[in-house]
C-alpha cells in the first residue's frame, strides 16, 4: 500500500528514472514530494513537476524553481533509459498498453507516453521513438469519500443511489471513486460490505499491475482491469453478481446502454464524468439523454476551491 | 639414448599437442555458434509467443543452454534482474564480454551477435521476430562456414603439430 512522501517516492518512483534526473529528485524535501502529482520528461526541455497546482523545474543543484528556463533539460538517453526501465526492457510484453498511451508500473502510477504513432489503417499499431514521458504519481487519500457515504447511502432500506461523480479534469473524482469503493466494501456503522466491481478501462481507479490492484479498493471488490467500460459493465452483471459497479468517465453511447442495463438490473452504479457543472452535462446531447432517462439519482460535482476532492455541491434528483 | 628418446617424445607430443587443442578449437567454435543459435531460437520465442519480460526470458535461455553459450544470457539476465537502471543494449555487450573470455568464437561471431544489442526488447513482437530470424540465418551462414573451416583446419592442425614436432627433432638430430 502507499506511504506519505519521499519513501514512497524513493522506493516506487524514482527507481524508473536514469541516473541524472534520480539524483536530482532526492533532493526533494518530504512535503514537496507529498504534493508531487506529476513529473514530466519532454526531449530537450526542462524537466519539470507538478506540485500541487503549480509547475516547477530542478536546476542543476537539486532546488525547485519557478523558472523553467533554469531548469536541467532532458535529455534522449533520459527518456530511453527511463522508458527501458518502466517497460523492463520488454516493450513487446507492453504492446497493448502502448497502443493505449500509458504503461501502469507498480504502486499504480501511470505513465503517459507520447512519441511517433505507428497506425495500422484505421487503428494504432504502436508508438515508437518516444520524446516525453508523464510520470503521474498515484495518490490514495483514505476516507475522502466518507462524506458522501450518507448521501449515497439515503435511499430505503440498504439501496445505494445511482451516483454521477461530476468533475473537471484533475479534481480528485478518480480518488474520490476509488475510496468510495473501498468504503462501500467494507463494513460501515450498521451497513455490511457490498460487492463492488470496479471497471477501470485506464488502470487508475485500482492501479493494478500485472492484474493485481496495487490501491486498497477493499475486501469486496473485484477489478477488471483494463476493461473497456461498457463491456466490462455486462461482464461483471453476468458473472461476478455485483451489488455496486464502479467505473470512471463514461460518455459513449455504448457505456450509457450498458449503465441503463445495469441499473435496470437493480444493481447500484457510481460513475464519473468530465464536466464543470450540470448545465454543462446537459449540454452533451448522450448525457442530457442519460440524465434524461433519470438513471442517476444523485450528482456530486466536485472542485479544486481546496485542494483536489472539494465537493462543491450535491444534486439530488429522486 | 633414454634422455634422447625422451626428449625427442616431449618435442614431438608437445607440439602434437599444441596442434590437438588448435584442432580442437575449430569444433568447440561450430559447437558454440550451434548453441547459440538455438538458444536465441528459445529466446524468440519466449519473447515473441510467451511474452516474458526479457530479464526472465533471458534467464530462462541460460538454463536452457551449455556453457559458454548461458554465459553471454545468465550475464545479461543478471545485470537486468539487478535494477540498477542497465539497459538490453548494456546487458547485452557485457554478456558478450563474458563469452568472448570463455568461448572459441571469432570476432565476426561476436559482431553479428553484437549487432542485436540495439534493437534487443525495443520493439513490439512481430519487429523483435523479424531481427532474431535474421541473426539466427547470420549465424547459420556463420556456422556452415566454420564447418568448412573445421574440415579443412581441423586435419591442418591435428598432422600439422606433430609433423613440425618431427621435423624439429630431424633438424635437431
Amino acid at each position: 500500500m502507499l506511504e506519505p512522501g519521499k519513501n514512497l517516492l524513493r522506493r516506487e518512483v524514482l527507481p524508473y528514472f536514469s541516473t541524472q534526473i534520480k539524483d536530482l529528485l532526492l533532493n526533494l524535501e518530504e512535503d514537496q514530494c507529498l504534493r508531487l502529482e506529476e513529473i514530466r520528461l519532454r526531449c530537450g526541455q526542462p524537466l519539470l513537476l507538478k506540485v500541487g497546482e503549480r509547475d516547477f523545474t530542478l536546476d542543476r543543484r537539486g532546488r525547485l524553481s519557478e523558472d523553467i528556463a533554469t531548469g536541467v533539460r532532458t535529455s534522449e538517453e533520459d527518456i530511453y533509459r527511463t522508458i527501458s526501465s518502466i517497460s523492463d526492457n520488454s516493450l513487446y510484453a507492453f504492446a497493448e498498453e502502448i497502443r493505449r498511451g500509458f504503461i501502469t508500473v507498480a504502486g499504480g502510477h501511470r505513465v503517459g507516453l507520447a512519441g511517433q504513432v505507428v497506425m495500422q489503417g484505421e487503428a494504432v499499431k504502436t508508438m515508437k521513438d518516444f520524446s516525453s514521458l508523464c510520470f503521474r504519481i498515484a495518490h490514495e487519500i483514505k476516507n475522502c469519500a466518507l462524506s458522501l457515504l450518507p448521501y449515497i447511502n439515503s435511499g430505503s432500506g440498504n439501496t445505494i443511489a445511482n451516483t454521477l461523480i461530476i468533475s473537471p479534469p484533475r479534481c480528485g473524482k478518480t480518488t474520490i471513486l476509488r475510496d468510495l469503493a473501498r468504503l462501500l466494501a467494507n463494513n460501515h456503522k450498521h451497513q455490511s460490505g457490498r460487492n463492488v466491481v470496479i471497471v477501470d478501462e485506464r488502470s487508475e481507479l485500482a492501479g493494478s499491475y500485472r492484474g493485481i490492484p496495487q490501491l486498497d479498493v477493499g475486501p469486496r471488490t473485484d477489478v477488471l482491469d483494463s476493461c473497456p467500460k461498457a463491456q466490462g459493465m455486462i461482464m461483471a452483471l453476468r458473472s461476478l453478481s455485483p451489488q455496486v459497479i464502479i467505473t470512471d468517465e463514461i460518455g459513449r453511447r455504448e457505456d450509457v446502454l450498458a449503465l441503463q442495463e445495469c441499473v435496470n438490473a437493480g444493481v447500484a452504479v457510481i460513475s464519473s464524468v468530465h464536466a464543470g457543472t450540470v448545465d454543462e452535462l446537459q449540454k452533451r446531447p448522450i448525457m442530457r439523454e442519460l440524465l434524461s432517462s433519470r438513471a442517476f439519482k444523485l450528482a456530486v460535482i466536485l472542485s479544486r476551491t481546496n485542494g483536489p476532492g472539494s465537493i462543491q455541491d450535491i444534486v439530488r434528483w429522486d | 639414448m633414454l634422455f634422447k628418446t625422451l626428449g625427442i617424445a616431449l618435442i614431438i607430443g608437445g607440439f602434437g599437442g599444441f596442434g590437438l587443442s588448435g584442432a580442437r578449437r575449430f569444433e568447440k567454435r561450430v559447437d558454440e555458434l550451434k548453441n547459440i543459435r538455438m538458444a536465441l531460437g528459445f529466446l524468440e520465442k519466449e519473447i515473441t509467443c510467451a511474452y516474458t519480460p526479457l530479464s526472465r526470458a533471458l534467464t530462462r535461455t541460460a538454463t536452457f543452454c551449455e556453457k559458454p553459450a548461458a554465459l553471454l544470457f545468465a550475464e545479461s539476465a543478471r545485470l537486468l534482474n539487478s535494477r540498477q537502471g542497465t539497459t538490453a543494449e548494456e546487458a547485452w555487450r557485457t554478456g558478450l564480454q563474458k563469452l568472448v573470455e570463455h568461448s572459441s568464437l571469432k570476432a565476426g561471431d561476436i559482431s553479428l551477435l553484437d549487432s542485436i544489442a540495439v534493437q534487443l526488447g525495443r520493439s513490439d513482437a512481430g519487429e523483435q521476430r523479424k531481427v532474431f530470424d535474421l541473426l539466427q540465418e547470420e549465424l547459420r551462414i556463420q556456422e556452415e562456414k566454420a564447418r568448412a573451416e573445421l574440415d579443412s583446419g581441423h586435419k591442418l592442425w591435428s598432422y600439422g603439430g606433430f609433423i613440425i614436432g618431427t621435423v624439429v627433432v630431424l633438424l635437431l638430430i
